[in-house]
């Protein structure tokens, strides 16, 4: 479709790009107090998109402004996660007492460039916008993550982001670079046929060029051996900006990373058993089996020394991605499907932790978990809400997290013999979770004195809290809607069958 | 199809023989009659006072980023002046949104006060620069070379 007709099916972004530019000029005209009413704006307009983008079509699937984008079931479910997360992490940022005392307009208008960046880092399928989209996620990032400019910890956080930030995407844009000059196409459908008319010439160069765009990719997941920033940036960046990165950009590296590699190495369609043959003589499959179970380990076995919440919290979404990327080397459709399943369960418990942590802060001013003790007793919601998240996080039925994690470690079994070690490594990883998440639950209900002071927090962070809450239990006992939705959302732009 | 790199590969060596064989000549040809003065390091005519490693005033990076988006803004009308008879209406339409996001930006900077070089009279003297004041001229010797003359702002917030 040419660059006009396409305007009409890009209509959510479109939504969410004149909110940027209107939020901004409205942040012009209100006063440093005031300027948190951006943010109202801002979820105004994000509202309005996703209202939009509910009612277009469910099943339309075609390419929009000449093949750069495509317009799929996959990319929209991925969209109304990344929105949803959005308008939770604005309302969390809303209620966060360390962005009370700084300029938040701009705040908000960086929230939601991100969110136009990661709609597009889904939904590209041609290499200049998958590079395009990943660095407009990355920079609004970069600033958001130091925000607080008071705060050396914050300076340090950006800092980092920025030098991890470019170095990463520098070896990337290296691996593409290779990638076009092997094939002389940046459109992804086109550099798959080019491969397969390869025959095996150019192989090398072609294992190189994957290695260093995995370096790219697995930067946004946080994937080890590519997760140094992620503590250093989790622990500094202001607390709402924590839980945003440890979602909502690392599901748009999992769909890019999915649509990337289904359609270069795949048959274009959702992956199929035997595909990744264009590329031999390294065992791919095994190859992202050894990096899922390392960044699981390594993320759990850190875990347990940290003694701040917001690091613990930062390791262990370097485990969940592990968990994550379990999906992919069994190349099935059962894969994909339970690794979005997980991503939308993992969204609101992971969020939900992260709520309760701004909660706790904002009230006891600690983000010690030491000085955790006691809690469960003077708010008692957020000491049972938090331990709910934590057995989620674990995968203890009755919670969603169970039901996201036995889907993954069903999708392994069922894709046969071969990667029954990383399922038993997968089972091992949560037992080794269970002993951090319950550290936590331990401190804050059997620690301390336990008078009953009775906080309870507004009513709007409770009823956000709830938000959180109730799907992670009701997910945990029915979630056949959810799962029917993700497996109705497994159609990819395709071009050759 | 990737072994036209060669080509490439054959280009480059070329190409680092034509530079390195000139200097090479000169290097045993031209005499060689060193001063002082000629073996300081060019800056542009100016003398070479100092180190590199001084501070700059932060608002050279404001000015050169702002300088930036309107560079490119130029690099994107040329062709679009160029090929305009084509193309018509409807590129005129989306070179008028481009302009309007870009206005955007200027506006942005102009409100923020991120267009005057010295703040006397900030209209915005309120929220960022609300801390400002007009010192005695004093310490630092780069804003003293930079060229202003009296007094020298400093902001307190980060003094």
């Amino acid at each position: 479709m040419n660059n006009f007709q396409s305007l009409r099916l890009f209509i959510p972004e479109l939504i969410i790009l004149s909110t940027i530019l209107v939020a901004i000029i409205a942040d012009l005209f209100y006063s440093k107090e005031k300027s948190y009413k951006v943010g109202y704006w801002v979820l105004t307009g994000l509202l309005l998109a996703m209202v939009v983008l509910w009612l277009t079509d469910k099943t339309e699937v075609t390419t929009l402004f000449l093949n750069s984008i495509a317009l799929d079931p996959f990319s929209r479910i991925f969209k109304f996660i990344f929105i949803l997360a959005t308008l939770f992490v604005i309302i969390m940022s809303m209620r966060a007492s360390e962005l009370q005392k700084v300029r938040t307009g701009e705040y908000f208008v960086l929230l939601a460039v991100v969110v136009l960046g990661m709609f597009l880092m889904a939904s590209s399928i041609d290499l200049i916008m998958v590079y395009i989209s990943i660095e407009v996620v990355s920079i609004a990032s970069f600033i958001l993550a130091g925000y607080l400019k008071t705060e050396v910890r914050s300076n340090e956080a950006s800092l980092k982001y920025v030098i991890y930030g470019a170095f990463s995407s520098g070896i990337m844009l290296y691996g593409l670079s290779l990638l076009f000059g092997l094939t002389g196409t940046t459109k992804l459908f086109e550099i798959s046929e080019a491969i397969a008319r390869l025959n095996g010439e150019g192989n090398l160069t072609l294992i190189i060029a994957t290695i260093f765009i995995m370096a790219g990719f697995g930067y946004k997941i946080s994937a080890v051996p590519f997760h140094f920033w992620t503590p250093d940036v989790y622990e500094g960046a202001p607390t709402p900006i924590t839980a945003y990165l440890s979602v909502a950009p690392k599901a748009a590296g999992f769909a890019l990373l999915i649509r990337f590699f289904n359609s270069l190495f795949g048959t274009g369609a959702v992956f199929e058993p035997g595909t990744w043959q264009s590329l031999e003589g390294i065992p791919w499959q095994q190859v992202i089996a050894v990096v899922a179970a390392i960044t699981m380990a390594l993320g759990n076995l850190v875990a347990i020394q940290q003694s701040n919440i917001k690091r613990l919290l930062a390791y262990s979404s370097i485990a969940h991605a592990g968990y994550i990327l379990m999906g992919i080397p069994v190349l099935s459709q059962d894969g994909i499907h339970a690794m979005i399943f997980y991503i939308i369960v993992y969204l609101f418990m992971q969020l939900g932790a992260f709520f309760v942590a701004i909660l706790i802060s904002n009230k006891f001013g600690t983000e010690e978990i030491a000085k955790y003790s006691g809690i469960g007793f003077k708010s008692p919601l957020l000491g049972v809400l938090m331990a709910l998240f934590m057995f989620s996080l674990t995968g203890i039925p009755p919670t969603a997290g169970f039901i996201g994690k036995f889907y993954l470690f069903a999708a392994l079994i069922n894709g046969g013999s071969q990667f029954y070690w990383l399922a038993i490594w997968g089972v091992l990883n949560s037992v080794v979770s269970l002993y951090y998440y319950m550290r936590i639950v331990k401190v804050m209900f059997f620690e301390g004195q336990s008078e009953l002071e009775l906080y309870l927090p507004s009513a709007v962070p409770t009823t956000l809290l709830m938000v959180f809450g109730i799907p992670t239990l009701l997910f945990g006992v029915y979630w056949s809607p959810i799962a029917d939705w993700v497996q109705n959302s497994l159609i990819f732009f395709v071009v050759r069958m | 199809m990737y072994t036209n790199f060669g080509t490439v590969f054959i280009f480059v060596i070329i190409g680092i023989i034509l530079v390195a064989f000139p200097l090479l000549l000169q290097r045993i040809l031209a005499p060689s009659r060193k001063t002082p003065d000629k073996l300081t390091t060019y800056e542009c005519g100016e003398d070479a006072v100092g180190g590199a490693w001084i501070q700059f005033n932060i608002r050279f990076y404001v000015v050169a980023l702002i300088f930036i988006i309107f560079d490119v803004e130029v690099i994107l009308l040329f062709p679009w002046a160029v090929v305009y008879k084509e193309l018509g209406l409807f590129a005129f339409v989306e070179m008028m949104i481009f302009l309007a996001i870009l206005s955007v930006g200027l506006i942005y900077i102009w409100r923020k006060g991120d267009l005057d070089w010295v703040k006397y009279s900030v209209p915005y003297g309120r929220g960022r620069y609300k801390k400002l004041k007009i010192v005695p001229k004093q310490v630092p010797a780069v804003v003293a070379e930079i060229g202003d003359r009296g007094s020298t702002i400093v902001d307190v917030t980060t003094s």
